[in-house]
């Protein structure tokens, strides 16, 4: 039932982009707003899906062993966050950029960047649907069980988006820069919403990364352990930290900023995805 | 003593190179390249491996230039060191300095020698203090006033402890890498496997016994299953601790929930089951029935003299479904076949060609190993992480930025207005602000 609500949210986000770039196509206010309530009523019902499942995985385990006292109660909610395994890390994924894209870039997000966050919303949500990703709500295994799971995952994959995002921004912009275009971002608006989510990620990725480090140290008793997870999530944080240190102190800005976030959103998708299949640990999902 | 600037040179160049973002940099992207190495080739395999997977040459040069271990090579201490040295000389060079401004007020004398960035003659009539206030009120936020015998000055200044920031980030991370490196010299890792009922006294280390001054008991492990065949639920230790032999502390150590005792830590790292004597089973070949009895790890023959069996392993909870015995069945010449035998479940496991085995009694032991450590670096990285975050803050969040307005009479009966403001990192951010400055103080806030 979930999984048919997240396949017309799907093809919200799909009519979302195609409003958005038909608003520009024939820049019509009319067409973005109709894209933007859209895009919010994806966003709600995405929200909605989300929280449905994790109703569900919490069902499921107070079948298991019923909480008795309300701490109980509170910890087994925390656990149960749909969170755990591909399909649901997919489906919050989807969510994120939506999500940290009105916060982000507020206004801005409409027109060319609009459909761009919505069209990788709609891969995310398209993949988990059609991608042979196994959908059942499944209990967690025991390293799963800890609270650091919900902040952790949290906070690792709006890191993620805030890149998704600065990619997003930074696709335009060399395209913008190569043959300039009236109905694309100016440039230098372009270059600062680059800047601010690549901010944005930056802080969250780290705390992404603090935050499992401290996990790995109460499950394992190592708060690093160079799984290729970890180190890949280690090799993103410094081309970030790179783009920052050569925007702030060398004053680098425009296309070889675009560049650095765009090989940076490589490492994300690597670490994200490239890890999960071509390499093994301690976070393969997938097996 | 005066030095010459020939005597000073080479010292001021290594300085010089070794607080260089271009150092920075490169160090980056060098410990991000061995990173890649280290998540390619498997690591802390036996030498083997990689003659195997590599060929004889390249994996020889893969274990003996130590991409084996490729985090605690030089490829990758070396140039992680450097970038603990460059953090530390730009900390020593610039930390002062950031301190210094961040406790340096905002004066009028400061504002006046703020760069101008717009020039304005307001005619006599207008309420240029309602103006200004409104203005600066709308773009920025409240402001200061300053009145000096000939003119007025509004001053707004925001992120004054911001260039501390960054350097707090880098202290922060230094305390992380100082962490790292206290937990290699002065902790201590080794693992511990116990038996059902067993007393240890001592845990691995590396190839070698160290002492615990206490002595630990595994009472009981427990692994279970949410639904037979399903995933596990629940890996637990029971555990008690002994001084002299006397019982002073129990702890249940879980998966996620460890225990402390005595300084060091244990963590629920991995479990097994053992044979605890020979496994009993019914074997029925050719209509015949005949009971068995096989102890671990030597082959015996069947009835007929045709096949022999082995007894692999045992599991006490073989997926949920109870205690189960791992056979190898070898007739004639082929490969062996390999098949698992569940005491509970007669039903499942697939049984070899010609035979048929049910198992009577399959008696095991549980055995549970622990990672044990005691690490007094962890605090430091701690720290480090905790550090981190208003150093984020004061960096990314509190833009620095100073802005002034003097108001002086004009001899006309108007008033001569200009603006000064700088923020020397946020040039964006500034351009925005300086436009919409400009344009209220050209035309007045709309009310
Ligand atoms: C991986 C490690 C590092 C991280 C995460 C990091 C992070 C940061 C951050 C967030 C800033 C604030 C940006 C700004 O000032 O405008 C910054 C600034 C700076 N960083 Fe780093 N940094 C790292 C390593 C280094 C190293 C090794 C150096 C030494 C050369 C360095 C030198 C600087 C300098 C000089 C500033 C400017 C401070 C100022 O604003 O006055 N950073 N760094």
């Amino acid at each position: 039932m979930i999984s048919q609500i997240l396949g017309l949210v799907m093809l919200g986000y799909l009519l979302v982009a195609v409003l958005f770039l038909a608003a520009e196509l024939w820049s019509s206010p009319r067409l973005q707003s109709w894209g933007r309530v859209l895009l919010w009523a994806g966003l709600g019902v995405h929200t909605g899906a989300l929280l449905g499942r994790w109703a569900g995985s919490y069902q499921l385990a107070a079948l298991h062993s019923a909480p008795a006292v309300f701490t109980d109660n509170l910890r087994l909610v925390i656990l149960q966050a749909p969170l755990s395994n591909f399909y649901e890390s997919l489906v919050f994924f989807a969510w994120t950029l939506p999500a940290l894209g009105v916060i982000s870039f507020r206004r801005h997000l409409q027109g060319y960047l609009g459909a761009v966050v919505a069209v990788l919303a709609c891969l995310l949500l398209a993949y988990a649907s059609f991608g042979g990703v196994d959908s059942r709500i499944k209990p967690l295994m025991p390293a799963l069980k800890s609270n650091w799971l919900l902040i952790h995952v949290v906070t690792a994959f709006l890191g993620y988006a805030g890149f998704a995002l600065a990619f997003g921004a930074a696709i335009l912009y060399l395209l913008q820069d190569r043959r300039p275009r009236a109905s694309l971002p100016p440039l230098a608006q372009l270059d600062r919403l680059i800047y601010r989510a690549t901010v944005l990620g930056f802080l969250l990725l780290t705390l992404g990364i603090l935050t499992g480090a401290v996990w790995a140290e109460t499950a394992w008793g190592r708060y690093w352990s160079w799984d290729p997870k970890e180190t890949w999530s280690l090799i993103t944080w410094l081309i970030y930290v790179t783009l920052l240190h050569a925007r702030l102190l060398k004053g680098w800005q425009g296309r070889r900023i675009a560049w650095l976030a765009v090989l940076g959103f490589m490492a994300v998708l690597f670490t994200y995805f490239g890890v999960s299949f071509l390499l093994t640990g301690l976070h393969s999902y997938l097996t | 003593m005066v030095t010459s600037p020939a005597q000073r040179q080479p010292k001021s160049r290594l300085w010089g190179s070794l607080t260089s973002i271009r150092l920075t940099v490169f160090l980056l992207l060098i410990l991000a390249g061995v990173a890649v190495i280290g998540t390619v080739v498997p690591q802390d395999q036996p030498p083997g491996q990689y003659l195997r997977r590599y060929g004889q040459s390249l994996g020889a040069v893969i274990y003996g230039w130590g991409l084996a271990r490729v985090y605690y090579s030089p490829w990758f201490l070396v140039p992680m060191g450097l970038l603990a040295l460059n953090i530390s000389a730009c900390l020593v060079q610039g930390l002062p300095r950031a301190v210094r401004r961040s406790l340096t007020p905002f004066t009028w004398e400061a504002a006046l020698a703020l760069p101008e960035r717009g020039k304005f003659n307001w005619p006599a009539g207008v309420d240029p203090q309602a103006r200004i206030n409104a203005v600066l009120q709308r773009e920025l936020g409240a402001c200061r006033r300053e009145t000096l015998p000939d003119q007025e000055i509004y001053l707004f200044e925001r992120g004054r402890y911001r260039p501390i920031g960054p350097y707090l980030v880098h202290l922060a991370l230094l305390l992380i890498l100082a962490g790292g490196l206290i937990g290699k010299f002065w902790g201590l890792e080794g693992s511990l496997p116990l038996d059902q009922g067993e007393v240890a006294r001592t845990f691995e280390v590396g190839r070698n016994q160290h002492p615990l001054n206490f002595q630990v008991r595994l009472d009981k492990f427990l692994v279970q299953y949410y639904e037979k065949g399903g995933i596990p639920k629940e890996f637990r230790s029971d555990l008690t601790f002994l001084k002299d032999g006397r019982e002073v502390a129990r702890a249940t150590c879980r998966v996620n929930d460890p225990v402390t005792f005595g300084g060091l830590t244990f963590y629920q790292s991995s479990y097994g089951s053992r044979p605890e004597g020979p496994v009993r089973l019914q074997v029925r070949h050719g209509g015949l029935d005949q009971t068995l009895e096989l102890p671990p790890r030597r082959p015996v023959d069947l009835p007929g003299g045709e096949a022999q069996v082995m007894l692999v392993r045992v599991d006490g909870n073989l997926q949920g479904y109870g205690p189960a015995a791992q056979l190898a069945l070898r007739g004639g010449t082929g490969h062996p076949q390999v098949f698992w035998v569940l005491q509970d479940h007669p039903e499942l496991g697939q049984q070899p060609d010609h035979y048929q085995f049910r198992a009577e009694s399959i008696p095991f032991q549980f055995y549970s190993v622990f990672q044990v450590k005691s690490d007094p670096g962890v605090w430091w990285v701690y720290a480090g992480f905790i550090l981190l975050l208003p150093g984020f803050y004061l960096a990314f969040f509190r833009p620095a930025a100073r802005w002034a307005v003097v108001l002086e009479g004009a001899a006309s009966g108007g008033f001569k207005v200009r603006l000064l403001g700088a923020s020397p990192r946020h040039r964006e951010e500034f351009a925005l602000s300086l436009e919409r400055l400009l344009e209220g103080l050209e035309k007045g806030a709309p009310s």
